[in-house]
């Protein structure tokens, strides 16, 4: 019985399940390649081509486009809207998580529905929807001009749209994770004789704090990349009323390629920021 | 008195899953509250500590009402089955937490509560670096951190290992008597009751069945679900004669019998712990009074004791009720006696499966309820088996751990011949035209309790009981309590006095027996129920609030049969929509069954 195992062996072996035969490594290959060169092909590229068209210039053309006058002030309603949006979603969020998670009530699968919806809405969708409301043809449009109020073509609708298109973010984040940890560590800080703000601050918001950060950062990553609600309802006046998503349009529509792309390079850089920082959370969370 | 209980209810979503608890806990008392999942004792657990609110009665906490005081001001010590410790803070800010909301010095009693839990110098951990056992100390330190008034533990050790858990349990119960904090444990455990309890508190159906020292419990217990809870138990039908028990046709004369009160002849339920009963080869053999004969049908090793059933011969096969298939009238054939055995008694009789033995039993203890089994009377076959497949006798059977027999007589029809067999148990027949006449055949044929059912009936929502005169008042509310602690049901006396002014100035004596009827339910039988005071003609008065009552059930106590025609003669008449449930004592023999 000398050499080895035999044939009979051998074939066992590799016929057990969970072993990596010729074939099996074979298949987990092909799959690697195909999907790396998938990912190559749809993202990697384009995400290369957004840096190198903006630095095709040199570095110098690169930040000479931020020194646009309308380029500053759509990076700073970029983030004036992020401002203001990002913060009033996360308390509403949490107020509808924490209605949804803590209390039963009649209704509570159809609010459910409700925060899903903007998910579900085409963005322009979302948008025409306000300008059907308080655009000048809208329900409330001749009563806001009486009075001398633009919403549409203005700073608000852009906060609005936004905050629409939002919403769901945290409080999709939130109200699994409320459900889970359930309601037996607020129940004792209640009867170890908290009040109901002190319960929140020490005891359900460290709680929950890093879905919440979680929610947050996509709430931000939407809010400051969203182009279609906010396109219907900006009506794109430089300087006054683009974003940065809108601005890159019109820089490239002008066939301002440098800067179109610089300004996207920014965003990309803004999303991939993002996405470390989610990665670090989610690692934290763990 | 630390905690007092009074007629506490908690409804979710209409029906009680708190009903009419009363309880008083004494200063520095350990109480378990024991139940299987679902019979409302963490919900009870949760309205002491005012994070349920309740729907009706009263909780006091030393003495002041707190029924209206929200959780935070209550204040009191809980301990959650899963901890529920401030996770992201250490294990000393957790401690203080209690302490902190107060504004007061923390870090000696910090020091103190660790020292007491055995914790000493992990101030530092957070809870995620303890185990189990670890994170439930701390749990306990910081309940008790702010000296609540009383201490309540939700299935502390339902997350943990068993040794970790006996270990944790000898703390908890070290601390309550150092600290002589009056404590309430829930939990599904009758070993952890046993081991830590001073009293024991049953609840099952959102009851509180039976309250008492845990060997009291044991020994004595009233009630079915009890006898079968805590601990295991066999139960057997028997008859209580003159000369003691009878199991089916052999008589035991068991000398430590405990005998009932009450000299009739009547249906008993016989409890036998399994450690009670003994195995011999003959019957001549045994030292305890013998039963039957049996045969050994399965062993199992369990260490310090052996497990056995032994299937029962002779007619004692028939007594048998605890058996799983035992509803739906099952002919007892299924008739296995559970026996323990201590090793030393396998060692003077060794026994292999098969063997025939004698058994004989060292004590038998009798539960005082009046509902033994029941037996489904029927003119024919059909009717018989449609009666015991009706819904709610099912229901009740099952609940009651007893059986179903079927009884085919044919003088049911014209009500006019000698039953074929005297009555034993509560008889059960359907509702219709000659239900009184029926009514009188059985109770002549010795029947004592019957329960009358309508075609279709629900499960009730609500019991009215009544008494046609004082002979019959003990034993109807024997009745009632026995069957409602089966039923989640609102249980409600109703007195009634003549109308006019003979019934006015007959008032103030009519009051006084209501509330002798309520405090005798109460100290007696542990029922709870409400009373309501009427004037008119019995009858009209009890068809009215049947009528007015959705889902309603009669327990009806009489002393003479003619009551049934007379009196109550309209009830029946009608052909009744609800169940209801007769209940007879010849008020000469009620006598005798009073004291």
């Amino acid at each position: 019985m000398a050499g080895g195992p035999s044939k009979e062996m051998l074939a066992e072996i590799a016929s057990r399940p969970g072993r990596d035969t010729l074939i099996s490594s074979a298949v987990k290959y092909v799959f690697i390649a195909l999907s790396l060169g998938f990912l190559a092909a749809l993202l990697f590229a384009p995400l290369a081509t957004v840096f190198i068209t903006a630095l095709s210039k040199g570095w110098e053309m690169y930040f000479e486009s931020f020194k646009d006058e309308d380029t500053l002030a759509a990076i700073k309603l970029t983030l004036t809207v992020a401002a203001i949006v990002v913060p009033t979603n996360t308390i509403f969020g949490i107020a509808a998580a924490w209605a949804i998670a803590k209390f039963e009530f009649r209704g509570k699968s159809f609010l459910i529905t409700l925060i899903d919806l903007p998910i579900a809405v085409s963005p322009v969708i979302s948008g025409l929807v306000y300008v059907l409301l308080f655009g000048a043809q809208g329900w409330f449009g001749l009563w806001l001009q009486e009075r001398d109020i633009s919403i549409i073509f203005a700073v608000p609708g852009i906060v609005l749209a936004t905050m629409f298109v939002t919403f769901p973010y945290v409080a999709r984040e939130l109200i699994p994770l409320m459900q889970q940890l359930g309601n037996d560590e607020e129940e004792a800080a209640i009867t170890l004789g908290a009040g109901g703000l002190m319960t929140f601050f020490h005891v359900t918001l460290p709680k929950i704090r890093w879905g919440l950060v979680y929610g947050v950062i996509l709430c931000n990553a939407r809010a400051m990349g969203e182009f279609g609600a906010v396109s219907v309802v900006s009506g794109h006046v430089r300087g006054l009323t683009t974003t940065m998503p809108l601005h890159v349009e019109i820089l490239y529509n002008e066939y301002n390629f440098v800067g179109a792309f610089a300004v996207a390079s920014l965003l990309t850089l803004l999303a991939v920021l993002t996405l470390i920082i989610k990665s670090l959370v989610e690692m934290k969370r763990k | 008195m630390s905690i007092t209980l009074d007629q506490v209810t908690k409804r979710y979503q209409g029906s009680p899953v708190v009903n009419d608890v009363s309880l008083e806990v004494g200063e520095g008392e350990f109480y378990v509250l024991l139940g299987p999942s679902g019979s409302g004792k963490s919900t009870l657990l949760r309205a002491i500590a005012g994070l349920t609110g309740v729907d009706h009665g009263r909780i006091a906490l030393h003495g002041n009402d707190v029924t209206h005081v929200s959780a935070r001001q209550r204040g009191v010590g809980l301990v959650f089955q899963n901890y529920a410790l401030f996770r992201h803070m250490t294990v000393g800010e957790n401690i203080e937490f209690a302490l902190k909301v107060r504004r007061m010095k923390s870090a000696e009693r910090r020091k103190e509560l660790l020292r007491l839990v055995a914790l000493e110098g992990m101030d530092d951990r957070l809870p995620t670096q303890l185990s189990g056992g670890q994170q439930q100390r701390v749990a306990v330190a910081r309940a008790l951190a702010h000296k609540p008034p009383v201490l309540l533990l939700d299935e502390p050790f339902g997350a943990l290992d068993a040794k970790i858990r006996e270990e944790l349990r000898r703390t908890i119960r070290q601390v309550q008597r150092e600290l002589k904090i009056t404590t309430v444990l829930v939990t599904h455990d009758q070993e952890e009751a046993f081991a830590m309890a001073d009293r024991i508190g049953v609840m099952n159906l959102g009851r509180l069945l039976e309250s008492g020292k845990p060997d009291e419990l044991y020994a004595r217990p009233a009630t079915r679900f009890v006898a079968t809870f805590l601990g295991a138990a066999n139960l057997l039908l028997a008859r209580q004669t003159e000369q003691g028990i009878r199991f089916g046709a052999a008589p035991v004369n068991a000398r430590r019998v405990e005998k009932l009160e009450g000299g009739r002849e009547q249906e008993v339920v016989a409890v036998l712990r399994p450690e009670e009963v003994e195995l011999a080869p003959t019957r001549d053999n045994l030292r305890t009074n013998f039963i039957a004969n049996g045969i050994v049908e399965e062993q199992v090793f369990t260490g310090a004791f052996e497990r056995m059933r032994v299937r029962m011969a002779d007619g004692a096969a028939n007594a048998h009720i605890a058996s799983p298939n035992a509803n739906g009238g099952s002919n007892g054939s299924a008739a296995l006696l559970d026996v323990t055995r201590t090793q030393h008694e396998q060692r003077l009789f060794p026994l292999s499966l098969g063997q025939s033995v004698a058994i004989g039993v060292r004590r038998i203890h009798v539960l005082p309820t009046p509902l033994s089994s029941y037996t489904a009377y029927g003119s024919d076959e059909a009717s018989c088996e449609r009666l015991s497949q009706h819904p709610l006798l099912v229901e009740l059977a099952s609940r009651m751990k007893t059986r179903i027999i079927k009884r085919n007589e044919a003088p049911l029809v014209a009500c006019d011949a000698p039953a074929s067999a005297p009555v034993s148990g509560v008889a059960v027949i359907a509702a219709g035209q000659k239900t009184a006449d029926q009514l009188q055949w059985l109770l002549q044929n010795g029947a004592g309790e019957v329960l009358v059912l309508p075609a279709h009936s629900s499960p009730p929502q609500k019991v009215l009981i009544h008494w046609a005169d004082d002979s019959a008042r003990r034993s109807t509310l024997a009745v009632a309590a026995s069957l409602l602690r089966h039923v989640a049901a609102e249980a409600v006396y109703v007195g009634i006095l003549p109308e006019g002014s003979g019934g006015e100035s007959q008032r103030p004596f009519g009051v006084r027996t209501l509330l002798d009827a309520r405090s005798e339910a109460q100290a007696v039988h542990g029922l709870e129920m409400r009373t309501e005071l009427r004037f008119g003609a019995a009858a009209d008065e009890l068809q009215r609030q049947l009528t007015e009552s959705q889902d309603p059930m009669l327990i009806l106590g009489v002393s003479d049969p003619a009551q049934l025609r007379g009196t109550f003669g309209t009830l029946f008449t009608s052909g009744a929509t609800y169940p209801m449930m007769i209940v007879y004592r010849p008020s000469k023999d009620s006598e005798g069954a009073v004291e």
